[in-house]
Formats: C-alpha cells, structure tokens, sequence
C-alpha cells in the first residue's frame, strides 16, 4: 500500500515538472545592472526647509534619438536650492552637477554622455527640473524632447544630426508655474502631435511652509497650497504650438495634476486623457471629437477609490490590462489604500477594482510613482512595474511602519489578478520616475527607474523562452510615431503612446508577449481612422508597420 | 478639587445647628451671622473667632467659625475649630462633613475619609478615596452619589477619573504579580500600540499568543494592528484564529471578511461578511462591505446590501460611498438613470458634508 502511495507521489512530481519549467522560463529574470557610461545622479538637493519641489523629481526618457535602432537615455536633473531659496529662484542649473543628460547607446551596450555635444547641457538657472515628454512633434522622423519644469518648460527640437535645438520661444511652449508629467498626443487626429502637461500646485518659494513637528518639520501635504490647471497646447504644424487649456475646457478643471496618460477609452475615436491628482478626485477628460474635452471622472467612476475615497493620485498608465480590449487605469499613490485600478467596463464607465485584481495585498506600505503595464514575461498578459519611495524623506519618525527608500514593486499579471513577482536582488531608493522599453533589444521589456539623491536603476529583463513581438509605427496620414492608435495582437491591445507613468516617457515601440504562439494577427486602427491587416506575422522579431494610404 | 470642596460645603443645611452659647458668647454669635448674613464674612470671621474664644466648648460657634474659614477658601485655618466641634459633638453631620471637606481641601484625603464616612456623603467620599488611591471603592460611592444626582458633571468627572485610576491600578498589580502572563504581554501590546511603537507591539502580541493561544481577544487585537498597517495577509490570519476561538463573535467575523476584501479574496470575503450580518444583522458597515466584496460577482445582491446601508444611513459619509459603489453597479448593467440618481445623491451629500 505505501508503495502505491509513493509510486502516485513520484508521479503526480514528475507530471508537475514540465508545468514548473514553463513557469521559470517565462518568469522575467530581472538584473540590477549598472550600465557602463551612466554616471547621472539626480540632485534634488533637500534643505531643512522642506520645499516641496525638493521631493518631486525627476523624469526619464527612453528614446531613439539617431534613429540608430538603440534606445538612448535621457534623464532629468533638479537643481541646487538655496537655503532659503529666494525669488527670483536659481538653481545653478549652469554648473554640469545639475544637467539633464542624454546618454547614446553603442553597439556594445555602453553608454556615451552625448549631453554637450547634443546641446543639451544647460536646462535654465530659474527651472527646476521634473519630467520629460518624447514625440515627434514636426514629423520629420526624429524624436524631439520636452522638458517639464518649475519655472518654465524647454522644448528641443531633434535636428537629426546628433543636436538639438531649444525652439521653446519660437512653440510657445514655455508653461510657468509648476509643470511635473507632460505627453505628446493628437487629440484632433489632424497628423500632428499636440502637447499635454500637467501643474501640481500653485506654489512659489514665498508660499512654501513646512508642517510637522517643530523640531522635525515635514513637507506639507498638498492642501495646504493652492490648486491649478493643466495646460494644452495645440500643434498649429508650423513648428508653433496654441494654448488651448481655456477654450478646448481643460482649463475649466483646476487640480493637483502629477501624472497623464492617453487612449481612447470609448473607442469613438478620439484620444482621451487622465490626469492622477493628488489627494483631490482624478481627472478623466473625454475628448468630444470637436477640439474640445469634458471632465468625466466622476460619473464614469474614474475619480475615486473603492471606498470612495480620493486617491492620492502620482503616476497613472492607460492600457488594457485584462485583454478585453478597453483601456483599463492603473494610478500609484500614498500607502495604506491600495493602488487604484479602474476597469473599464465599457459603456463609458470604469469600476474600481483594486481589490479585485490582488491590489490591496499588493500596495501596503508602499507609496508609489512611476507605473508601467507592460508584458515582462511575455505570457500574453501586461505585468505592472512600479517604482516606489515615500514622499516624505524623515516619514519614519512619524510612522515607523514606513520607509522612504523603498524597492520596486513587480506585479504579474495571471489573468487579471496580479500577484507579487521577484525584482531579483535590489536597492531600496527613493523612487520616482520609471520608464520601459526593450534596452538590449532581446525581446523583453526592461526598466530604467530614478531616485533622488542617486543614480538611475536599470533592471534588465534576461527573460526566458517565451516568443514576443515589437511593433514600432510609422504614420502617414496619422502622426508619424503613431501615437493614439489602437493595436490588437493576437487579441492584446495597447495604445499607442510614450506618456504615462510619472514624469517619464517609455519606448515608443509596441510589445507584445506571445506566449507558445509563434504567429501573430495584427489589428491596427489608426488615429486617420485607417485600418490595417496583418495575418501570419512570425514572432521574435521587430516589426516596422506603415501606414496605408488611405483609399 | 479644592474649588469642588469649598463648593460642596456651600450646600450643607447650618440651620440645623442650635445656638447654645454662652450670653455673651451667644450676642457675639448672632453678631457673626448677621454679619455673614450681610455678605460681610471678614466681619463674621472676627465675631466667630471672638465667640469662640469666650466659649470654647460651644461646638455650634465652631462650626460657625470653621464654615465662615471655608467660605473664605482657608479651610487650613478650619481644620482647628471643626476638629474642637467634632471632639465636642461626634455626631454631629454637619461638623463631620465640614470637617471631611476641609480636609479633603488641605490634601488630607485619608483623614478626611472617616469624616465623610460618618457624614454618609457618598460623593465627597469617593473623591477622597480617589486621592487616597483607593479607586475602586471610590466607584461604588461616585455610582451611589451618582444615583441620586446623575447629572452632577463633577461626580461624572470624579467617576471617569476613578474609572481609569482603577483600570490602571488592575493593569499595574497584572504586569507586576503575573509579569510573564499571556494578559500581561496583552496589556503591554495595548500600551505599545497606544504609543504607536508598532513592532514592540507586536512583539508583545505574539507573545501573549505563544503563551495563551485560546485567550479571546487577543488574535482580534493583532490583527488590528496589521489591518491598520494594510498587512492584509497578516491580518486575515490573525482574525481567521479569533474567527476559530470565537466563532459567534460577529466582529471578527467582519474584520476577517475585510481582511479577505482587501486581499481580493471576494467570494470568501462575502461569506465571512454575510456570517457576520447573521450574527449582529443590519451593522451598516458589514452591508457596505458585503457590498463591495459582491459588486462584481452579485450585481443584484450587493445592490440589496447597499440599498440596506442606505435605509440605515442618511447622508452620512457611508451613505455617499453606498451611492457611489450602486452607482458604479448600475452604469455597469447600463441603468444610466439610476446611476445618475445615485451620483446626484453622493453629491447632495457630500454637499452637506461640506456645508
């Protein structure tokens, strides 16, 4: 009898091993590597006085400036504060400890700090820097950067020689105030990229405050500073950009903007966009197709938590994360609620679903900013990666269950329940941008993470054996990068777009994990309202599909 | 406390004092009062005193003299004269109380004990067994003054006051007879935990279950506190036991079906909730949670349990959340006119909450 019973124990194990293989091998393998030639450290220089830009910043981008088929990096650095800063407020932005910096990627995977000779090195002694956006504002077939800022925003055209020029005067594109996220869209489908950036506060170094205890003061939460309005910025297609905020209605809504992300959450069409607000309802403007957006947050069921609560809203991603089809919403915050997942359930209308999806088990101490859904193990379901650190840098002495440096949290994706997965051996940091792309180009998504006071981290996916394929656009009568359009492979959908996040812009390219398939069927609506084919498409490769011309 | 015993005396029936005095004694005496009588207490202090020194043996004029000390707020200089009328008259209700009082006032809360005993002053009594650290029976004579007079915010006071000294006084005689008990390593959890010193907390937590495992309650508190630092997993576990030792128990039947809620543990998170509403039905709160747990699995019956919250809460902050989550539940089954009903009354009611 015990033999039996040992006999079916032998075999019940080996029937499991090829199962726990296919496991290990899609898992994502992740490495914190250091890469070769990256020396930025983002300087957010914290003072006693707790100005809250100090705990904001900063963004990275992961772009293919030369077009040379690498993706390069591009990370935004803060500043010097003075203590106290006065107004008119310099950040010794002059002095190279406190550049942006763009570094090109070699054919050996090495780094080049490309900053000076791409004219990049100096960002403005009166802005402090935060985010970045990528887009190919002027179609010419280069990406073109801008760089969100408190004090004024810089926009640099890519002049696809290795330079790029500050046209920031000439677009109209400035801002003021306090920009944090921005993101290159085209909410009129008119072919050319039009510019979102969100304003956090009204803040100057004059109204700043601290709160806390006397001896041990804290950064004030958000409501003790007046609240602003987003800005958008319509691309006219002669190189110069409108202010749109007032008449297209966005400008109608002020909030407490950190994070945006794009897609057409109706499917009529049009791109629409969220904006993660801090502590206050978020913000989901429905484009009507006409130049103008209506703020539908609320009666959509987008603006509050599962409890009904206002989300502390950081960084946000706009994707389908239960293979329906629908742009479903993922938004980072402040810890003790979990992050917020809102489902679009069609109809126009999202329920929240963090509980549902595993997420209240997921978040809990953590506080969250930058987020991304994409698919790391290639199993055919978008995994969430998310970058975490407390806002509050002494939040220990004031609840000793926090922490402010923090590690990443990776989030597997099992069929619309995510459950926590393994980052391999870490760090922990003050985490704040986070952007995604295929580094090495070996068909599975890493990601590049900042933290103030530090270097950036890079965590290489050295993936398995699943297949994937990666899909870069090439608009026609749409714009060029494609941004807006909606692509099903082999049933997935993503929507195109480099924004989300928080302060920080992804790969522009389309990933997709294709589990044991080998083939793909590819679906493509474009934002000209083209569609687009494709049957039989082999795996593992990276794809360029251009737009047809319309009949 | 002091200012209590001078106005308690205020209140003690004098009449009832006969004079028997001495003649000149006696002129003197009703000198005072008329004095007193005027308002005049310096000039009822001087003719008390010179009465007293006439007839010392007059108990009446003591009292008199000792009564116009308090109400000067000097109960040390009428401790003297009250302490001659209680030799000359220890029967005497109004000499004992005064004198109760006065020592009470000067910090002589053991002395004045006996005083207020004889007097049968329950309330006085009771404050002078609070400062004598005798809590316990100072709650049984605040309860007895209570009795009679239950809307006397001092007693209520006094009463609070006794209550906590007594709670402590229990806690500190557990920690120091039984140092190394389950209930002690409870009790300093509870202290820890009050402090916000979360991991001594625990620490202390799990001691008490290592040495007491069936003690109800205590599964119930740590999984409290893992609840409150979201340690869902943690907490589930901890209320799962408490579920275990005290399966009647609808509390934790209600926070092991939150626990499992924020786990994303739906179906079983509705089925520890609807055992709770069993247990202790129409709990608002444990409808809205079954709410949640069902809005996506059972569109109908959650929208039963958020109808329910809402005929037990009005515009309440959980009567908003109900609306929104049925709101939510509609627009899903494409009801649009309900759903816009129910965001009209979220925002009616979070208008009030701002008003």
């Amino acid at each position: 009898m015990k033999r039996v019973v040992r006999k079916r124990g032998i075999v019940l194990v080996l029937a499991a091993l090829p199962v726990l293989a296919q496991l290990v091998a899609r898992a994502p393998q992740f490495q914190l590597t250091p890469l070769r030639g990256v020396d930025f450290v983002l300087r957010n220089s914290p003072t006693p006085r707790k100005y809250l830009i100090e705990t904001m910043p900063g963004g990275v981008a992961l772009l293919d400036y030369n077009n040379d088929g690498l993706l390069d990096i591009f990370l935004v650095n803060a500043g010097h504060l003075s203590n106290p800063l006065r107004s008119p407020a310099h950040f010794e932005r002059d002095s190279p400890a406190y550049w942006n910096r763009l570094y090109r990627q070699n054919k050996n995977g090495t780094f080049t700090d490309v900053t000076v000779q791409a004219g990049l090195q100096h960002a403005g002694d009166t802005n402090y820097g935060m985010g970045v956006a990528v887009g190919d504002y002027d179609n010419d077939g280069f990406p073109d950067i801008y760089v969100t800022n408190f004090g004024k925003n810089i926009l640099y055209h890519n002049n696809g020689d290795g330079t790029f020029t500050d046209v920031t005067a000439k677009a109209g594109v400035a801002a003021g105030g306090w920009s944090v996220s921005a993101g290159f869209f085209d909410y009129d489908n008119d072919g050319k990229l039009d510019l979102f950036v969100t304003r956090y506060l009204d803040w100057t170094p004059e109204t700043s405050k601290t709160c806390g205890r006397t001896l041990e003061p804290m950064y004030c939460p958000p409501g003790e500073f007046g609240s602003t309005a987003n800005i958008l910025y319509h691309n006219r297609g002669d190189g110069t950009f409108e202010d749109v905020s007032v008449a297209s209605g966005i400008a109608a809504k002020k909030g407490r903007g950190l994070g945006v992300a794009f897609a057409d959450y109706d499917g009529d069409g049009f791109t629409d966009i969220f904006v993660a607000n801090d502590a206050i309802e978020q913000f989901l403007f429905h484009n009507n197709g006409n130049g103008k957006f209506t703020e539908v947050a609320l009666d959509s069921g987008a603006a509050l938590n599962n409890a009904g609560k206002m989300p502390s809203g950081m960084g946000v991603v706009f994707q389908d994360y239960d293979n329906d089809g629908r742009p479903d919403l993922l938004i980072t915050q402040l810890p003790h609620e979990p992050y917020v997942v809102f489902h679009n359930d069609g109809n126009k209308s999202f329920s929240a679903q963090e509980l549902e999806t595993g997420f209240g088990a997921l978040s809990e101490t953590s506080s969250g900013w930058g987020v991304g859904l994409e698919d790391f193990d290639n199993d055919g379901w978008k995994d969430a990666f998310i970058v975490q650190g407390h806002v509050f840098d002494n939040v220990h002495s004031y609840d000793n269950s926090l922490r402010y440096r923090d590690v990443p949290l990776l989030a597997l994706n099992n069929h619309g329940h995510f459950e926590r997965g393994n980052v391999g051996p870490t760090q922990p940091v003050a985490g704040r941008g986070a952007a995604f792309g295929d580094l090495n180009n070996d068909g599975w998504i890493d990601a590049v993470t900042t933290s103030l006071g530090d270097g950036p981290q890079f965590y290489l996916n050295h993936g398995g054996k699943s297949h994937w394929l990666t899909i870069t656009l090439r608009g026609t009568s749409s714009n060029r990068d494609g941004y807006g359009a909606r692509v099903q492979v082999n049933g997935q959908v993503r929507f195109a777009t480099a924004a989300g996040s928080y302060l920080s812009s992804s790969d522009k390219r389309l990933h997709f994990g294709l589990g044991d398939n080998s083939k793909a069927e590819i679906e493509i609506r474009w934002p000209s309202g083209i569609r687009q084919s494709l049957r039989d498409v082999s795996a593992d490769q990276f794809l360029t599909i251009k737009e047809p011309e319309r009949k | 406390m002091i200012q209590v015993v001078f106005f308690l005396h205020l209140l003690l029936p004098l009449q009832a004092v006969a004079p028997q005095a001495a003649d000149q004694a006696k002129a003197l005496l009703q000198s005072g009062i008329d004095a007193e009588n005027r308002k005049d207490l310096d000039r009822a202090l001087v003719e008390f005193r010179k009465a007293a020194e006439l007839d010392p043996s007059s108990s009446d004029v003591l009292l008199r003299l000792g009564d116009a000390c308090m109400k000067k707020h000097d109960a040390a200089a009428a401790i003297a004269p009250l302490k001659r009328a209680a030799g000359l008259s220890p029967d005497s209700v109004p000499v004992q109380q005064l004198l109760g009082y006065a020592l009470l006032a000067q910090g002589y809360a053991a002395e004045a004990i006996p005083h207020l005993e004889m007097a049968r002053d329950p309330g006085a009594l009771g404050i002078a067994q609070l400062e004598n650290d005798e809590p316990a029976k100072a709650m049984a004579n605040l309860q007895s003054a209570l009795a009679d007079d239950p809307d006397n915010p001092d007693l209520l006071f006094y009463l609070g006051r006794a209550a906590t000294a007594a709670g402590s006084q229990a806690t500190d005689k557990l920690l120091a007879a039984f140092p190394r008990s389950a209930r002690a390593h409870q009790t300093r959890g509870q202290g820890y935990y009050q402090r916000k010193m979360i991991p001594e907390a625990v620490k202390e937590y799990e001691q008490a279950i290592a040495m007491g495992p069936d003690l109800p309650g205590v599964h119930l508190e740590l999984g409290e506190i893992y609840a409150g630092r979201t340690e869902w997993p943690r907490a589930e576990e901890q209320f799962r036991a408490e579920t275990t030792l005290q399966p009647g128990n609808a509390e934790a039947a209600f926070r092991l079906g939150e626990a499992l809620l924020q786990e994303g543990k739906m179906k079983e998170a509705a089925n520890e909730l609807r055992r709770s509403d069993s247990l202790r039905p129409n709990m608002p709160e444990t409808l809205y949670a079954i709410g949640r747990a069902l809005a996506a699995a059972d569109a109908s019956a959650a929208e039963q349990a958020l109808t329910s919250v809402l005929k037990i809460e009005q515009n309440t902050p959980l009567a908003a959340e109900a609306d929104l989550l049925l709101a939510s539940i509609h627009r899903k089954q494409g009801k649009s006119a309900l759903a816009s009903r129910e965001m009209e009354d979220y925002r009616r009611i979070q208008g009030l909450k701002g008003q």
